[in-house]
């Protein structure tokens, strides 16, 4: 190419301008022949005839214009143009481009024009174009300048690309900041309404219906005619309708004229997209979007225009996810909160006081039974409405009971008839006194059923007061009867009945139904909602039927057997605790509804009538009956002991037994103990050494009948510690006097210790008295109520048995141990501790204690009280739990981390075996992300994917617990519904408050998970525009780059490289960095990178391509301080030519491994100082060295020194020196990268000398020669001896020639060489497509001779053969 | 293109035939190589490869069949490697290779 003949000197190549110059007749235009021409014009033009860049030579006064082929597209319709006068060819540009060239033309002085924009009609439109120019002067061979030389690119697609690229990461950065939808649409509003998209209008789906409503307009100001739609307007509705876009074109006859967006005439047209809902969701708006004439509407404008719908689709979608997620996380926790506060507030604050109203006012009644009538009656209104208010608050205990899961069944097989005869029989007199008729229907079932005593009589007195308040005439009625498998239990009423509509709400708890008319209109609106909580415990069912003025009817179904109720709570006939009448409230309330209003003490006794055997209630007033135990084992004695204390007046409770009587006084302690002295089991004696020993059943009075006479059996008993003594036989008036006796004296005795137990009972604070061994001797009900221990049990000896489990869960055994020992070492104090109750579900207890002297004993004992605190505990450990959630999620990098590490919180929280998170989208195969070994879908157990599975039929945010040990979730997810799921091993209970939690932090997750989403987006928007900026992958051989934004925030910058191949050979190298972040510094970096460029192809060398670029970017906003490193690289020899502009050092390593750094030829950075001069210096890069460029975001780290940095990456390269470049720059980057990522960005470049050798031949044996000299300058270029070239010389050469003579012996083809060194390895390859054949030593003994030559020559030789062709593989080492 | 190969004959001052060779021989010009061996001579000659800086197996192959008709071998270290590798100073009296 450099000997070419002088004839083709001025207009070489086969180019079509090539062509057109030769055939141009020069000799009669102005610019003569080309014989004629300065030396300069002639080089220009040839320069410019063999480039690949468009250029042009300007040439005389006017200017004339020559041209090469890569100028052909920006000449569009102007082609032909070869030596015109330029004013002619541009004459639409002229006075923006014709001044420029003048300037050059008169002050000789080069200058250029970076991305100008100049409106440009070329294809039939005035489109808006964007150019750079370089304008050199070319002198004649006088030195007068007479023309120009312009380098040009069309640079419209990459500005226009780069507006429209920022345009979308604009709205790309307004995910996660909008809190509406209606500021989504805002956000979106005020992004747009620019160049590309001069106008906007979004409208969105009224919800629920199909009309549209604009929801923003953006430029905000715009004419309100414009976002008319209808039949003369916007065609929204039909895109709703449709989902298609539609392209309006006659926009300037439909509206007033649109903003213009900046350019001169408005837009004549417009798309309006739909916007898309949630994947496969409804549309849920459309988005008028104007086109801006600027620009033909093309396949890019129009994806552009679509991907703007896209992302505003999104972010609405986003911020309807959004509120909804945000008023169900709310709602949840607001119900929760209101739940909590309100059970606990009832507890504590109601039933204390309303013990201690009752206790006073029974007594009161007493005493003032004689008293004036008025008294009388006012103290009966305030007993009674006391009952009811009792009655309210026991309910309201019982639902909080049962949804703690601390309702204590204890299921007993009975005659269901039986009983609920008896409990309606309770109801008899007030239901007659109503003047309704009662009809009692209760034959016997032939089986018993089971039932708690206790809430059935709940359910029936329910159901009895219900009826008897709605009804008015006709009857009331009660049936039992059996239906298969099941007991069926109907009350029904002949009452003014539920309309129809009101019937499904029924059972809804407060819900009251509002009623023409009832007996009374007090009511909470939680009886039925607690008859079907009840009914629903034992397994069966509750339904009602109405008819509006006709009656209702109540049906219970029970099942029969005890397979529905949980085993452990079911017991035997008759070992359930006494049931004590609680029908006395229902009753007395059902009786002051009626008319009269009246009713007597008789009545009031028969309402305290014993249910199923057991006796009436002790209460605290002396008109209370006193409870008598019986304990003697021949039955005949015991029933007419039974029968004598009834006709005497006492309750008494019959037992067989010194032990059954130890039992229940321990239970429940009577007013006094009747005991025989000879029983089996616990004689006597015996029992009263055992009540004595107790200080809780040590006031129990006792009085001892036995057949043996005699002083001394008398001395024994009281010496036990009996009260009084009978003998038998005895007279009954005698025993009577004797009972009468011991009970007031035990009474006066024991009124204190009464109150105390009273007071103790009525405390909501659960109360309990340890002795000095930390057995615990005395509790109460409260006690019971909160960890299911009762009292029949005490005492209970430590370990005490509502203590965690030390194996299954030894942190909080260490709590609870912790806690304890504080009791035993300090006098008084408090603390929380985690306890179980008694059926295994874990409880926090808030205890405070002191240590007191018992008066009675003189032994010192702790007493103490302690509060469930589960509830605030919960709460703590839920705002914790959401905290910590938030945290971890705002902090994750990417969507897959944030979630891996939330799955790892809850794993901590619940202390579960595992959690799984299983993305359920649209695909077979669902993603699953572990805290276990588990990485696969298929990998997971059949059950347990079949149960994950199941949770798409949930709603969501809300928890499944299909069974005990395991709970799951869904949630939305980007990519779809994402399920939860948490194991916990072992069969621990997943309770309300841990669904609760889950739920709180599963709409927490959703949130985050968005957010997390848009963070990749976005991050995928900003790498894709960097690398759209830092431009075509082309590299010249031997460089390798990288560019990695920064982790956080997200990554955009001003970091660049670039490497320029100029025409001569050599190559520019360019690595930068702007100041800032940011679209705004990318921008900047875009601009700078190509102003570089140009200026490099004018070859000046570096430092004057640096002085030209400071005067570029004294001009630019933002590019001051812009760090710079420019060289230029002769790939041929190796030189180097740099500067810098404040950039730090390039560094050397060469094949020794010894580094230098490229510290001169250092000045200020760019726009510092723009009229300063710079310096260059030059450097040859020795053989198999390795030149790495960076910007300082890869060795800058806080803390430490920018010299340890550098020390630190040439390290690197050195010991990366022996491989290929591509690979040492992914290493470089790897091995510098900080454990979380880098924090400012970074641009990389390496380079290797020399560059790989390639080289391509026809298989021919003429090619032998030049291939050989081609490849030996190249081992010398490479630093190899004179003895190990000709090695390689050698065995490269039959390499070759195998190649030719074995691949190619029918057909011709080509032959492939590659050479690449690195610092102590040579890599030869030959290459060809065709099969070698293994040579046959027998057939021809010279044929292995090139193969042993190979072998011998180098290290190490691979042949490798296949049907497409072969490679010979060679490696020699390069001696240091 | 050929590679380029410059063979002359002349006679020593004792009167024995010697082939002088300059240039390259590979596959490419081995039969003329081989033409040029011979014909220049009825008995064996010196071949004077000393002006040579390339052969191959192409090369040697050429030598090895002719290996009787060459009486003395004169190259350069530079081939050293190449005709000792394949085993031709064992066949071939040489001088200058070491």
């Amino acid at each position: 190419m450099r000997d070419e003949k002088p004839g083709d000197l001025v207009f070489p190549g086969g180019s079509e301008m090539a062509r057109r110059m030769r055939a141009h007749p020069w000799s009669d235009s102005a610019m003569g022949s080309p014989q004629d021409w300065p030396a300069s014009l002639g080089t220009a033009v040839r320069i410019c005839l063999t480039s690949r860049f468009p250029m042009i030579v300007w040439w005389g006064p006017r200017l004339r214009f020559l041209y090469n082929d890569a100028y052909l597209p920006l000449l569009g319709t102007n082609h032909p143009a070869l030596g015109k006068p330029g004013e002619e060819v541009w004459a639409e540009i002229w006075h923006i481009i014709g001044p420029m060239l003048e300037s050059v033309m008169t002050s000789g002085e080069a200058t250029w024009s970076e991305d100008l924009m100049l409106p440009m009609s070329r294809h039939g439109y005035w489109e808006e174009t964007y150019w750079t120019y370089s304008y050199s002067p070319l002198q004649d061979d006088e030195g007068t300048v007479r023309g120009v030389f312009t380098a040009v690119s069309d640079t419209t697609e990459r500005v226009v690309g780069e507006r429209r690229l920022g345009v979308l990461q604009d709205l790309g950065a307004q995910a996660g900041r909008a809190r509406s939808v209606a500021e989504a649409c805002r956000l979106v509003a005020d992004v747009l309404g620019a160049e590309d998209v001069p106008f906007i209008a979004i409208y969105l789906r009224k919800p629920g219906t199909d009309e549209l409503a604009l929801a923003a307009l953006g430029p905000r100001e715009t004419d309100p005619l414009t976002v008319a739609h209808g039949p003369h307007g916007w065609p929204v509705d039909e895109v709703l309708r449709t989902g298609e876009p539609i392209t309006v074109t006659d926009v300037a006859d439909r509206f007033p004229p649109l903003p213009s967006g900046g350019w001169q005439t408005t837009p004549t047209s417009a798309v309006v997209l739909p916007l898309s809902g949630e994947t496969g969701g409804q549309t849920i708006g459309v988005v008028v979007l104007a086109v801006s004439v600027r620009r033909a509407l093309d396949e890019a404008y129009r994806s552009f225009l679509t991907l703007v719908a896209r992302q505003t689709a999104d972010l609405v979608n986003a911020a309807i996810a959004y509120e909804a997620q945000q008023r169900r996380a709310e709602e949840l926790a607001e119900l929760d909160r209101a739940k909590t506060l309100f059970f606990s507030n009832v507890s504590h604050e109601f039933r204390t006081p309303l013990t201690l109203i009752m206790g006073p006012l029974q007594e009161l009644r007493g005493v003032l039974a004689d008293a004036d009538e008025r008294v009388r009656e006012e103290l009966d209104v305030m007993y009674r409405n006391g009952l009811r208010l009792g009655k309210l608050v026991n309910t309201l205990l019982d639902f909080s009971r049962i949804e703690a899961g601390r309702m204590r069944a204890r299921y007993e097989p009975v005659d269901l008839s039986a009983v609920t005869a008896e409990l309606a029989s309770v109801f008899r007199s007030a239901v007659e006194k109503a003047g309704l008729a009662f009809e009692v229907d209760c034959p016997p079932l032939g089986e018993p059923v089971h039932i708690d005593r206790g809430m059935w009589e709940k359910v029936i007195l329910n159901l009895l007061s219900n009826a008897v308040k709605f009804t008015f005439d006709g009857s009331v009625r009660v049936s039992v009867a059996r239906d298969g498998e099941h007991a069926v239990v109907t009350v029904a009423d002949t009452g003014i009945g539920v309309a129809e509509n009101e019937l499904p709400r029924l059972f809804e708890r407060f819900h009251r139904i509002h009623s023409a008319r009832s007996r009374s209109n007090e009511g909470s609106g939680i009886g039925l909602a607690l008859v079907r909580e009840l009914v629903g415990l034992h397994g069966g069912t509750i339904t009602a039927s109405s008819t509006a003025g006709e009656g209702t009817s109540f049906a219970i179904r029970l099942p029969l057997g005890v397979e529905h109720l949980p085993a452990e709570d079911v017991v035997p006939a008759g070992a359930q605790d006494a049931v004590f009448a609680s029908a006395d409230p229902y009753v007395q309330e059902a009786l002051r509804w009626l008319p009269d209003g009246e009713r007597d003490d008789s009545d009031d006794l028969a309402g305290s009538v014993v249910v199923g055997g057991a006796v009436p209630a002790s209460a605290l007033g002396p008109s209370k009956p006193a409870r008598v135990l019986v304990a003697d084992d021949n039955a005949d004695m015991l029933q007419y002991l039974t029968r004598l204390l009834r006709s005497g007046g006492y309750q008494v409770t019959a037992v067989v037994d010194g032990q059954e009587a130890l039992e229940q006084v321990r239970a429940n302690a009577p007013d006094l103990v009747v005991s025989d002295v000879m029983m089996p089991r616990l004689d006597g004696l015996s029992l009263v050494t055992a009540l004595r020993a107790e200080s809780r059943t040590a006031g129990v009075p006792v009085l001892l009948l036995s057949a043996r006479a005699g002083q001394e059996a008398s001395i024994e008993g009281l010496a036990a510690g009996a009260d009084d003594y009978l003998v038998k036989p005895f007279a009954a008036a005698d025993l009577l006097a004797r009972v009468r006796a011991n009970v007031e004296l035990s009474r006066l005795r024991n009124h204190h210790a009464q109150w105390r137990t009273a007071l103790v009972d009525s405390l909501q604070e659960a109360f309990f008295v340890c002795d000095e061994e930390g057995a615990v001797i005395e509790i109460n009900t409260a006690f019971t109520d909160i960890l299911g221990f009762g009292p029949e049990d005490l005492p209970y000896r430590p370990v005490h048995p509502w203590w965690p489990d030390q194996e299954t869960d030894p942190e909080a055994y260490r709590l609870t141990s912790a806690a304890f020992s504080q009791i035993a070492t300090e006098a008084k104090g408090s603390y929380i501790a985690p306890v179980e109750h008694r059926d295994g579900h874990r409880l926090w207890a808030a205890a405070s204690f002191s240590w007191v002297e018992d008066p009675d004993s003189g032994r010192r004992v702790v007493v103490g009280t302690f509060r469930d605190v589960t509830a605030e505990h919960y709460a703590v450990q839920r705002e914790t739990a959401l905290a910590a959630l938030s945290l971890r999620v705002s902090e994750a990098e990417s969507l897959t981390d944030a979630l891996r590490s939330t799955l790892a919180l809850l794993r901590e929280l619940w202390r579960a075996d595992r959690v799984l998170a299983v993305t359920l989208g649209d695909s077979e195969q669902p993603e699953v992300l572990s805290t276990g070994p588990e990485d696969r879908w298929e990998r997971l157990p059949r059950p347990l994917r079949d149960a994950i599975g199941a949770l798409r039929d949930e709603p969501l945010l809300t928890v499944a617990v299909r069974e005990a040990g395991s709970a799951g979730i869904t949630l939305e997810h980007p990519r779809g519904l994402l399920a939860v799921w948490i194991d916990l091993g072992e069969n621990r209970p997943f309770s309300a408050e841990d669904q609760t939690l889950l739920a709180l932090l599963a709409g927490r997750l959703g949130q985050g998970l968005h957010r997390a989403h848009q963070i990749d987006q976005q991050r995928e928007t900003a790498l894709a525009l960097q690398r759209a900026i830092l431009g075509p992958s082309h590299l010249p051989d031997g460089f390798a780059v990288r560019y990695e934004p920064a982790t956080r925030p997200l990554g955009v910058g001003g970091d660049w490289y670039d490497t320029v191949e100029l025409p001569d050979g050599r190559i520019g190298i360019v690595v930068g960095d702007c100041v800032g972040r940011g679209l705004k510094a990318a921008t900047v970096m875009g601009q700078l990178r190509s102003a570089c460029r140009a200026l490099l192809l004018q070859d000046t060398g570096p430092a004057n391509t640096l002085v030209a670029l400071d005067r570029f970017a004294a001009r630019l906003s933002g590019a001051i301080c812009t760090t710079v490193f420019c060289g230029v690289l002769d790939p041929e020899t190796g030189h180097l030519v740099y500067a810098s502009a404040g950039h730090p050092p390039g560094i050397v390593t060469r094949a020794d491994g010894t580094t230098l750094l490229l510290q001169e030829g250092r000045s200020l950075p760019l726009a510092v100082q723009p009229s300063a001069e710079r310096g260059q210096a030059e450097y040859a890069l020795p053989p198999r060295a390795t030149l790495l460029l960076y910007t300082d975001g890869l060795i800058e780290r806080r803390r430490r020194s920018l010299t340890v940095g550098m020390d630190q990456a040439a390290a690197v390269v050195q010991e990366g020196r022996a491989i290929p470049v591509d690979e040492l720059a992914t290493h470089i980057m790897t091995r510098l990268a900080p454990a979380a990522g880098f924090d400012d960005d970074v641009a990389l470049l390496l380079y290797r000398n020399p560059a790989p050798l390639q080289v391509t031949f026809p298989a021919e044996s003429g090619g032998l020669a030049p291939v050989r000299a081609t490849l030996r300058r190249w081992l010398e270029r490479a630093g190899l001896g004179t003895r190990q070239v000709q090695d390689v010389l050698v065995a490269a050469g039959e390499a070759c020639a195998n190649a030719i003579e074995h691949g190619y012996r029918q057909a011709t083809g080509t032959v492939v060489l590659r050479a690449a060194a690195t610092a102590d390895d040579l890599r030869v390859t030959v290459t060809d497509t065709g099969a070698w054949k293994l040579p046959d030593p027998a057939a021809n003994p010279h044929r292995g001779r090139g193969i042993t030559l190979m072998r011998a020559l180098m290290d190490q030789v691979t042949v490798e053969s296949n049907t497409v062709g072969t490679t010979v593989d060679m490696h020699a080492r390069i001696p240091a | 293109m050929t590679t380029p190969l410059t063979l002359s004959t002349s006679r020593r001052e004792d009167g024995s035939p010697v082939l002088t060779v300059t240039g390259e021989i590979d596959m490419n010009n081995a039969d003329t190589f081989t033409e040029a061996l011979t014909s220049a001579s009825e008995e064996p000659l010196v071949l004077d490869l000393t002006g040579v800086d390339y052969l191959d197996s192409a090369g040697l192959t050429v030598l090895f069949v002719n290996a009787e008709r060459i009486r003395l071998l004169v190259a350069t270290p530079l081939l050293g490697p190449v005709l000792k590798i394949s085993g031709l100073t064992e066949l071939v009296t040489t001088d200058g290779i070491s």
